[in-house]
Parts: C-alpha cells; structure tokens; sequence
C-alpha cells in the first residue's frame, strides 16, 4: 500500500515510498534523516514538530506525509548554515530564549514564519503565534523578547 | 577562594549558551535522534486497572507476529525490582493503573504496538484504595503483601522544646493546607536506549539529571561491574526534579536489548508520560504556629501526609527535607514535625520543580500572612522581623555563612511599591509576598557525595573540560566554562566542554540537590588550579622564578609584578606540551562539600555549606464573576551569592516564577478512579505566552565564603517564593484565606461566595 | 502517538469525492485539515479505513456572495485564511473571532472551517488513549451502556466545542451538505443534534461543502465571547454567540447560543425574552444572566463542574449583552 511520494524540503527533492499513515514528521526523521524537527505529544498540543510549510508554521505530527506532494517544505536544517545562523537563531541565543533547547527548533520555525509574513509584530501577535509551542524552562520570557529582538533588525 | 566583586573578566558576565547555537540550529542531539544499527522498537504493556492480581499473561501471539524480536514479562526479570517497593514488571500483583506488566521488542513501531496489543493479560480486579483517608482507614487492607499497614514510611523530628514554645507564645493559630499533584511536564519525552546485546557491556542514552546514580543503580541491580555500565546522556530535554535517577523503562529496554541481542529504544508517548513520570503527589499540612503578640516567630508544628502512590522508591528523602527544612527561613525556637508517606493505588510520584518544598512552603508562608493579619503586621515586616540572617543556626543546624534574605524582601518591597500598594488596590487586585530558601550544593546521596572535573590544555592555548554533570538547560556547562576561564586567565571561547558519557567524564553525583553551580563548581576551580600548577612550572624555568609567583591573566602568563615580562598563554601551553619530558597539561579537581557536625539520630546536619534566599511580590487581579486570576506582575529577587552568569541566572528566574505560578494557578493532575483524568498537554493546564506576567528581577549577590566566586544556586532556589507570594496576593484580591493549590477559577469562586455567605 | 493503518483517497473532484464516500459508506471519513480527526485515530477512537482527502477540491474552496443575500464560504476554507479576510470580518464579526479563537495558529494553518463545523464531540473519558479507555467500563459511545462523564446519564451527553457553531446558529446559518446526488441546505440549528454521539444529521457519505451566512443577520450587533484557562491553546470552559437587532429603545431578534456545554449549541429561548421584553436594560440584563442559569438542562463536566459551568454560562450572557449593548464588559479571564 505503499506510494511512491516526491517530497521538496530545504530545495532539495526526495523520492519516498511511504506508507498513508506515516506522518510528515516520521518521514522528515525517519527516512530523510532530518533529526532538527522534534517529536513531542504527536496530538498538536506542544509545536516541537513545527515546520513551515508554503511559509505557515504547520505542525508535522498531525500531516500525513501523503498531503505534503508538490509542497515546498522548510524544516529547521534549512535556515541556515551552520557557519551562518538566521537572524533568529542569533537572536535566540543571545537573548536567553535557549535553555534545554528541545523546543527551539519548533519555536524558532514558528517565529520564522510569523516575522516572514509580518515583520514587526506587536506583543499579542507574537503570544498568538508562539501559543501553540510551548517551553517549560524559559517560561517563554526571552523567547518572546528574543522574537520581539530579532523584528527590530 | 572568594574574591571581591567587580575584579572578574568573566564572572558576573551576560553569556549566551555554549550550546546556543547547536541548539537553535536543530543540530544538538537528543536521544531520540541516535538510531543505532540494528535498532529495535519497545512498548511497555501497562495495567488497565489500579489493583489487581494477574492471573495469566499469554504472550504467544505476540511472539508469532512477524517482526517482533523480544518479548518479557516478570519470569524474564529474574525478580528485579526497581526501587524497594516495586517489581520491575508485575509477578502476580498490579498496583497502579499504568504498572508495567510486560514488554516487547520489534522492528519498528507499528510492529511492537500491535505485538503489545496482542499479549492478553487477565486480572482479577481488586478494590482499590485511592485517597489516602481510604488507605489509612483502621480496615483497610495493606496494599503490599510486605506490610502490615498503607504507612511507606514515617518520620518524626523535634527541635528545642516546642511545649515550652507554645506555652509561651501569645497567640496560636492551626490551619489545614493542601496541595494537588503536579506533572512535570519536560518537553523532551522519557526516552531510553539501551544496548545490552553483550552480556557484559551496557550502554545507555537517556536523558538525566545525574548519570552517576543511574549508572550506579542498574550495576548493582543488573549485576554487573561499574564499568560494564556506561551512560551516555546527549542533551537533555528538561528535568525540573523528574529524571533524578532510573526508572522503569530505562531497565526494561536493557532486558529486551540483552534477550533480542539488538540495541531497542522505548519512548513514551504523550498520554505514557503521565503514567511514569513521577511528578508532585497530593500533600496535606495540618500546621499549628506559635507567636508573641510583637509578631516574634516561636514555633511550629506540622503533619504532613503525602500520597505516595503505589510505590515509595524513593519519596522518603521528601519526607525528611520537608521536616529538616521547615524552620530554616524564619528564626523559632522550636519545631516538631510528623511525616507520613501513604501508599495508595494512585500512580508513583516523586516530586517536581522544587525540590519537594514548595507545597511546605506554601502552607507556611500562608499561614503566616494570616497570623500577621491578626496581629495587625504588614506582611513585610513581619517576615523582615522573622527572618534568618548571616551567622544564624536553624534547629536543625543548618549553619548561613550568608544570607540575603533581609536584603531581599527589602529589595522587592520596594521595587514592587509595596507600601503604595498594600491594602490600597482596587477591589479584587490583590498583592502578596513569599520567601524562600534552599540549599545549594546539597549532600546526602552518597559519602564520596563528590564532582570531579578534569581541564586537559591544547596546543593553542585551549582548554577541554571534562565534566559528568548533566546540563538540563539550566546551562551548567556554560557556568563551568566561566569559571574554568575565569580561573585560567582565560576567555570562555577558549574552553569547551566535554561531556555526557560515563566513559569518558570524570565521577559527578550530578544536577541534583542544588550541587551544579555549587559542587561541581568548585571542582572547575580545583582543577583549573592544578592545571596552572603544571603550567606554571613552565613558566617559573622560563622566567627563573618560583612556579607560586605566576600570574594568568587576560591570556597572559607573567611573574608576580612583572607584566611587562608577559608572554601568551598559548606560548606557555605549546612549550609544556612540547618540553622534553613532553608534558601533558591536565588538571584534575574534585571538590565535596565537608560535612560538619551532624547527628542524624536527631536529623541534625548541615547537609550544605550554602544556602539561598529570596523574595517575590506577586500583584493579581481576579475576576469576581469567573473566578479566574491573572499574574499581573512579580518582583523577584534571590540571594545567588554571586551572579556567574547574568544571562543564566535571568533565564532561572524567569522559568521558576513561570512553572511556580504554573503549579499555582494552572496545573493539577486531576485524579479519579487511579487515573489522571486530564493526562495530556491540552487539558494539563501549562501556561502558555498569554499567560507570562511582567517579571522584575533583582539579583542579589551576597558572595558566599565557600561558594565558587562566591556563587551558590539559582537552580530550585525561586520556586520556593512563588506559591505562597501568589496565594497571599490572592487572598489579598478577595480577603478569604487560600489553603488549597491549585487556584482554580472554582476554588476562587467557591471562596469568594463563601465569604458572601 | 501512531496512527493506524488506512488507505487514503484523494479525489480530483467534488463528484469524485462523492462517489468514493457514497461506495466506502461508514468505512470512510472525511479528511480536512485533520487536527482533530488524526488526533482521535490516534487514540483509536476512531478507526477508518479509507480516509477521503478534501481540502484540495477547488468546489470547497470559494467564497463568493449570492443573490439571496447570503455570503457563502466554501467548507475548505482555511481558518487562517478566514480569520485575515476583512470582507467577511467586516459583516460578520462575531463569527471571524470565534474563528480566531480556534486552538492555535499552528492548527488554524492546517484547519479547515468545514472540520470545524463538523467538530466531533468530546469528553474527558472518550477523548483518551486507548490504555487509558481500556481502564473503564465501556460508555454508551464505546459500545457500552454507562455514561462515565454524567453518571447515570442515559444517553452520550459528550460536548461540542466548536468555536463557531453557537455563531453559525445565533446568526443562522445554513449549512449546504452533499451527497451522491442530493444537495440540500439545512439551518444550523437543525444540523446540529443534542446526543453526543451522533451530533450532526450527517450522514458518513454526506459533505458540508459550504455555510451561509445571511448578511442581513450579521449587520444587527452580535457578539462572540469564549471562556477558557488559557488564551491561545484552548477549548473553551463555555462560550457564547449573541446576536440583536437595536432600534432605537427596541430589541428585536435577540438571540443567546452557548457552545461547549452541551452536544449541540444551546439556545437560550427564556434568556432571550426577557431582552426582547424589557430592552437592554441594566436590571433586564442580570436578569437574562439568573434567567441562562436556570433555563440550561443536564451539563456535562468536562474538568470543572457543571455548577461551575452553569455560572459561566450567566456570566457570559451578560458580557454578551452588555457589549451588544456597546459597552465592552471589562473583566473576564482568557477571553477571546
Ligand atoms: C490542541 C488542539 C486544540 C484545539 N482547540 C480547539 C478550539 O479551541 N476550538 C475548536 O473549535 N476546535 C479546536 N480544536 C479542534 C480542531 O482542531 C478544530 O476544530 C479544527 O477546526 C478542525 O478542522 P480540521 O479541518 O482540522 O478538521 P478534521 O480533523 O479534518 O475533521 C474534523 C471532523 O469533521 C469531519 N469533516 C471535515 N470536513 C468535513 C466536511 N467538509 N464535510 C463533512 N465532514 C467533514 C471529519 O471527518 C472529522 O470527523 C483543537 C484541536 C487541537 C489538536
Ligand atoms: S459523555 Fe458519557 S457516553 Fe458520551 S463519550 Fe463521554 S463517557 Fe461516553
Ligand atoms: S509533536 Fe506535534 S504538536 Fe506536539
Ligand atoms: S528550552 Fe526547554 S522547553 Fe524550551
């Protein structure tokens, strides 16, 4: 029952023969490798799978992989390059927004999409957006400065 | 060892995180993220019931079902037990819902939870004991053939003469305060994987608070030596007190791993995490308080029953914290403390985010505003009046070579305008104070309770640090690096830190009791020390005078008043490496606390050397109608000794008033029928952004003689403040007394309607 | 979580879709976004073995206003979507912030307004793994004749929470369902049934392909309000729509519909009375707030009482007056 699924990540297109029950998230980890996009609750409840999809942040756990044809998908590895971060990668790191660092690839994701689309956001679009993850270490204090940081640049 | 402030390079600096980058980019590796050759999938079988007796486990079909590589029930254990009170897996008896009865291993996932499914288990159900009133009922059975009574364990400690105390007190007040159970709630799942496919070499990745304990406790219960056993811990997805040592899992997937032959990896899916993750039970205060009519503190008395679970592994180290810690923030005479831990058919806990004190606190501090109420005290006073300063020796003898308490209840009572506001908000805004303490760099787990670290130097002047302590985010490692650079003359940059695999890091008891900052600390200094010994030999034969005279500095190595004379670090490093004895740099640090005098008959120990102090005003508005409250704003401050790094101590203050306010507003396990009815991250009320109040930090630095550069902890020492500062602000917003936390909206309602009559 | 094992169908075409459902019958559902049904196949409450992808179908994705009168949204629309569309904020308010209170931004991405319309119902027992489930005897949904969540309930009594139900019946709405050769156009509120199980009159091989929404209703004043413990990421505790005709000192068409606490949106007929009697009256208000409270039946509790429950409801049909009324209720916790 298997189908043969061409998938566009990071500009770089994979052929994958996936079963229709395996999710976004266990063929971005599972069969590309890519280990950046965390698995947490599977019920869209934490946002530690967050990718970003036609530039939404979008939760991986809860798309099947089959619905990801023909999508241009961005997952953590494809923001920068080890040699030279996102402005919000830099922007957490400086800040504090880092602590166990499980959540922020899904949370520097979401942050992305939503300085993609606007770039400086006021304080409740910044709760809105970040609402759907969820970091229990920072108390989500810097993270919202960092995000809030990262718009002023 | 403590120096001034303000003489630092490093020290007292904003940091960003080693890691930060790794991190932030996705790169860093969690467990979850090692596939190994070979590796298979495992899935716990539970108990779909609280109490019962197994009577038959087929596993036949599963073992049928293509794919599947291993499959053990308690006839594969050899009788393990994990803890004292519990069998690995079930032999004849369930004792909560979510006991681990049995477990496969297959080749993926699909395959282990349809194998899982397929092992049929039949139960004769028993009665079981949920509240701890049932469980100490004068009938009810034991819930463990092995005892007589649902009492796991009892302690009793008095200090001074608390019959005198109260006799000469002039006002006594008693009140019951309770506490639900807590999740903790990490983001990173309980994982493991475990390659046990030799039979004497174990390898286990697991995220951890201390890897020492972990890899000590599977040794002896698996049998093996120290060294067959190595834990490797990647990076750490949270730990706020729930990944203290092994659980179940962590042994489950080595006996699958040893009878497959094949490394297997068991994670918990999010409604599993609820069943393991052994957070905050249910407490119950029964506290009685003594005191003259000028508000002077004279004594205490409390009861504490906590409901263990079904299984007490290792909760009785709760019990005695809470009764040793009692009387160590405001001065009394006197105290006396019963704690009982109940067994009951509800889940295990243990405790979660801080340290098993928080709920003590919360009973304390808020019965406290109550008697001051009374006796007409500003809350603020009365605590400034009461509290423990610099010399003081508790009951227990906890012994303060420092304490900023005084300084920190000033500190926020002014920042929060307290005086403006106390008593002349609206109505239904509220303020409220809190304070804490605790120890940091606490001892007790074992007598060699000791760190370790080694600094081995390179070629360019650079430094490897080797450390066992595990960095949950608290961003231990980062600190290490600052002292160890600090120390060396060094910049951080030049320092990286090796760590996470008992093979290759040195002895650490781990980022327990506070020990990281503290413990392991000192130990970075230690062996920074020694390595500039080796280095400064050099550099006594190259500047022909004693190696004592050598100063490091600002990557410069020079003799004592002769900084012209200077040459560079690295210079002094290559010529070590390369002398003709060929040199090898590495310095080698330990450090344990020394124990003073203790006689534990009577609990009486200073089980740390350090110990931290704070402060937080919380401001809330209610909601009259829907009894809901908001966290307007808190004023922190805590007494960290000294500020290793600003950035680090921020992100503590931050996350501990966040998870504090949290357990205080927001999360419950609400328990029916064994179960926790709400057993997922959207119905386990976490705060969110939305939620996050205005937060005032105010670090104060009161430089500890023992403390490395004067530091002690900031890593459980905030959340000690938060409860009863919101509870008491609250309870200012409504003018009904909170005993009980969670504050829900309908705890509130109820309140306030009760006060209306 | 895992899901289990499907076959999946992605039809090319409205007519298409139909034809796989009206042959797959009740082995099939229907897949939007997803955010919730793949949440309850992983919890194995619900199990399909085919699921029939829609969001694609360019039949549901339209928007269009008709010569009725009435603003049509195809059932594909994404909620993200929605929510920024200004056209439709503008003539219906209350019914973009209810979708604007939906979960998350992250799910609003992915949701369709179709998946949310046709929300199935929840509870604390059903929504559960099914480790978790196994635990108890089996309830009138799962096979069995108890209620875990109302004991001694007759009947499931599990709640829809859909954000924007109560709005789509305060301003009635009608909902266009399809199937294999029948198209019909159903008001909400007869959509929509008060049994928890079977909570819509669809049929498994029926699609909502789009709501209405009357544009003559939307331009009297109405009203949404949800009550939750947190804003952001969250069911609501209770919710309401409210809608009123204001002329002058004269209320007509006042409409009070609660969601989250019962299988259906609830209308409040006595609440609604005493406004069209008395006007918007500050004494007429708290009046219909005693009023909600004793008109609502059976609650389920879903993690906080019903007793509690019933006071949100009072509370919330005075915020909804009073900001009819056009004064904005100041307080109120995690309001959306
Ligand atoms: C963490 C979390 C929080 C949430 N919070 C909220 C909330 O606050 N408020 C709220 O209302 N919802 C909430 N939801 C539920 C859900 O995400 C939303 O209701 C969403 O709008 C559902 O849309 P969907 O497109 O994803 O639906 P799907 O999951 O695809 O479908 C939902 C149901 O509708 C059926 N269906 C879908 N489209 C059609 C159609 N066109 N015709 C017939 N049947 C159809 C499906 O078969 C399925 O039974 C939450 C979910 C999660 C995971
Ligand atoms: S409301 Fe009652 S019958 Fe319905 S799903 Fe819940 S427990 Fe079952
Ligand atoms: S793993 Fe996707 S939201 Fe939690
Ligand atoms: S940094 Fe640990 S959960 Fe966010």
């Amino acid at each position: 029952m298997k189908q043969i699924l061409s998938l566009t990540v990071n500009n770089d297109t994979y052929e994958v023969a996936v079963s229709p029950w395996r999710t976004l998230l266990d063929v971005l980890r599972d069969d590309l490798g890519l280990m950046g996009t965390k698995r947490g609750c599977g019920s869209g409840t934490c946002g530690v799978c967050t990718v970003i999809i036609d530039g939404r942040a979008i939760l991986s756990c809860l798309t099947l992989a089959l619905e990801c044809a023909g999508k241009s998908i961005t997952t953590i590895e494809g923001i920068s390059s080890p040699e030279s971060l996102h402005p919000i990668q830099k922007s957490f790191i400086e800040n504090g927004a880092v602590q166990c660092g499980f959540c922020t690839p899904g949370i520097v994701m979401t942050s992305k999409a939503l300085l993609d689309e606007k770039p400086q956001p006021n304080d409740d679009e910044i709760k809105e957006a970040l609402a759907g993850t969820f970091c229990r270490c920072t108390g989500h204090i810097k993270i919202m400065e960092a995000v809030k940081k990262a718009s002023k640049q | 060892m403590a120096k001034k402030a303000g003489h630092y390079t490093v020290v007292g600096t904003r940091q960003p995180r080693l890691d930060g980058a790794l991190k932030a980019s996705g790169r860093a590796e969690f467990t979850d993220d090692v596939v190994l050759p070979g590796m298979l999938r495992g899935k716990i079988v539970r108990s779909p019931i609280p109490s019962g007796k197994i009577l038959n486990i087929d596993t036949s079909k599963a073992e049928r079902l293509p794919g599947v590589r291993a499959v053990i029930t308690y006839k594969d254990t050899n009788g393990l037990m994990s803890g004292s009170d519990k069998f690995l897996l079930c032999e004849n008896m369930v004792h909560f819902f979510g006991d681990e009865v049995a477990a496969v291993a297959a080749v993926d996932e699909d395959t282990a939870l349809e194998a899982a499914e397929l092992i049929a288990v039949d139960y004769e159900p028993l009665p079981p004991l949920l509240s701890m009133e049932e469980a100490m009922a004068a009938q009810a059975p034991a819930l463990h053939d092995f005892m007589t009574d649902n009492i796991a364990d009892e302690v009793t400690m008095s200090f001074g003469d608390p019959d005198q105390a109260f006799a000469e007190s002039d006002y006594i007040r008693e009140d019951e305060f309770s506490v639900q159970p807590t999740h903790s709630a990490f983001s990173e799942h309980h994982i493991v994987l475990a390659d046990f496919s030799l039979p004497d070499r174990l390898t286990v990745w697991t995220p951890i608070q201390s890897s020492a304990i972990i890899k000590s406790s599977m040794a002896s219960n698996l049998g093996l030596t120290d060294s067959s056993v190595r834990i490797v811990n990647l990076h750490t997805g949270g730990a706020f007190c729930g990944r203290g040592g092994d659980k179940p899992h962590h042994y489950i997937a080595a006996l699958l791993s040893r009878k497959a032959g094949r490394p297997v990896k068991i994670m918990c899916t999010a409604d599993e995490e609820f069943l393991v993750y052994r957070g905050g039970g249910k407490y119950k205060f029964k506290l009685r308080t003594g005191v003259k009519k000028d508000g002077t503190l004279m004594v205490m008395d409390a009861d504490l029953v906590h409901d263990c679970g079904a299984y007490m592994e290792t909760q009785f180290i709760l019990l005695r914290f809470v009764g040793s810690n009692m009387q160590a923030l405001y001065k009394m005479n006197a105290s006396r403390y019963l704690g009982k831990l109940i067994y009951t058919n509800n889940p295990p806990y243990f405790f979660h985010h801080g340290a098993g004190l928080v709920a003590m606190r919360f009973a304390i501090d808020s019965q406290l505003n109550l008697i001051a109420g009374e006796l007409g005290i500003d809350p603020v006073d009365f605590r400034f009046k009461n509290a423990v300063e610099k010399g003081y020796i508790t009951p227990a003898k906890f012994t303060y070579a420092s304490c900023g308490l005084k300084e920190c209840i000033t500190k926020a009572a002014r920042k929060a305008g307290w005086k403006k506001k106390y008593g002349k908000l609206p109505a239904y805004r509220g303020i409220g104070i809190g304070c804490g303490m605790l120890r940091s760099g606490g001892k007790g787990m074992y007598d060699h309770d000791n760190s370790s670290v080694f600094i081995k130097l390179e070629e360019a002047g650079k430094a490897a640090l080797f450390t066992g302590l595990p960095d949950m985010g608290q961003g231990s490692h980062t600190t290490m690096a600052i002292i160890a650079a600090e120390t060396l003359g060094i910049r951080i940059e030049d320092i990286k830190v090796v760590a996470g695999d008992t093979d290759v890091t040195p002895y650490d008891v781990g980022a327990i009791s506070q020990r990281g900052t503290f413990t392991t600390g000192n130990a970075t200094i230690n062996a920074a020390l020694d390595a500039k010994r080796q280095l400064a030999k050099t550099a006594a034969e190259k500047f022909g005078v004693k190696p004592a005279v050598i100063i490091f500095q600002d990557r410069k190595v020079y003799p004592k008043g002769s900084p012209e004379k200077a040459v560079s670090f690295e210079d002094i490093v290559y010529a070590t490496l390369h002398s003709d004895e060929g040199r090898y740099v590495m310095g080698r640090g330990f450090y344990n606390p020394p124990s003073g005098q203790s006689d534990m008959s009577k609990y009486e120990a200073n089980t740390a050397l350090a110990y931290s102090f704070g402060a937080q005003i919380a401001e809330v508005e209610v909601d009259p109608e829907t009894g809901m409250v908001k966290l307007l704003r808190m004023t922190v401050a805590h007494d960290v000794g000294r500020a290793i790094n600003v950035l680090g101590v921020e992100g503590q203050l931050d996350g501990q008033v966040f998870s504090g306010m949290g357990q205080t507003l927001f999360e419950e396990c609400v328990m029916e029928g064994g179960q926790v009815l709400n057993p997922s991250l959207l119905d386990y009320k976490l705060p969110r952004p939305f939620e996050v109040p205005e937060i005032e930090r105010i670090i104060v630095e009161t430089s500890d003689p023992y403390g490395p550069f004067g530091a002690k902890e900031v890593g459980q020492g905030p959340i000690q403040c938060t409860s009863q500062a919101i509870a008491n602000a609250v309870s200012n917003a409504i003018g009904v007394p909170i005993k009980e936390l969670p504050i829900t909206p309908e705890r509130v309602l109820k309140a306030i309607r009760e006060k209306a009559g | 979580m895992r899901l289990p094992r499907f076959e999946y169908v992605r039809p090319q075409a409205l007519e298409e879709a139909l034809s796989v459902l009206a042959q797959s019958g009740s082995r099939a559902k229907i897949l939007a976004g997803g955010t919730d049904l793949l949440v309850n196949m992983k919890q194995r409450t619900v199990c399909p073995e085919v699921l029939v992808s829609i969001k694609t179908l360019s039949e549901l994705l339209m928007v269009s206003s008709d010569a009725q009168g009435f603003t049509a949204i195809g059932s594909g629309a994404n909620l993200t979507d929605l929510a920024a569309n200004a056209g439709i904020a503008e003539k219906f308010p209350a019914f973009i912030q209810a979708v604007r209170a939906i979960a998350s931004k992250h799910i609003r991405n992915m949701a369709c307004i179709g998946g949310n319309v046709c929300l199935d119902t929840r509870c604390w027992y059903y929504n559960q793994s099914k480790l978790w489930r196994d635990a108890r005897e089996r309830c009138h949904r799962t096979g069995g004749s108890v209620c875990h969540a109302i004991k001694g309930a007759a009947r499931c009594h599990a709640i829809n929470s859909s954000d924007t139900a109560p709005v789509l019946v305060a301003l009635d709405a009608k909902i266009s369902v399809m199937k294999k050769g029948e198209n019909r156009l159903i008001p909400a509120r007869q959509f929509y049934c008060d049994d928890g199980i079977r909570n819509t009159i669809l049929e498994p091989s029926a699609i909502v392909t789009a709501i209405h929404l009357p544009d003559g209703n939307g331009a009297g004043r109405s009203a949404f309000i949800k009550l939750s413990m947190r804003r952001g990421i969250d069911f609501a505790l209770c919710s309401i729509a409210a809608r009123a005709n204001i002329n002058g000192a004269g209320v007509t068409d006042v409409r009070l519909v609660l969601g989250s606490i019962a299988s259906m949106p609830i209308v409040l007929e006595k609440a609604a009375q005493v406004i069209m009697e008395a006007g918007l009256t500050q004494s007429a208000i708290e009046k219909a707030g005693e009023v909600a409270r004793t008109e609502l039946g059976i609650i389920t509790n879903l993690f906080t009482s019903a007793g509690y429950k019933r006071q949100l409801a009072g509370v919330l049909v005075k915020q909804a007056l009073n900001e009819l009324k056009g004064k904005t209720a100041k307080r109120g916790g995690a309001k959306a």
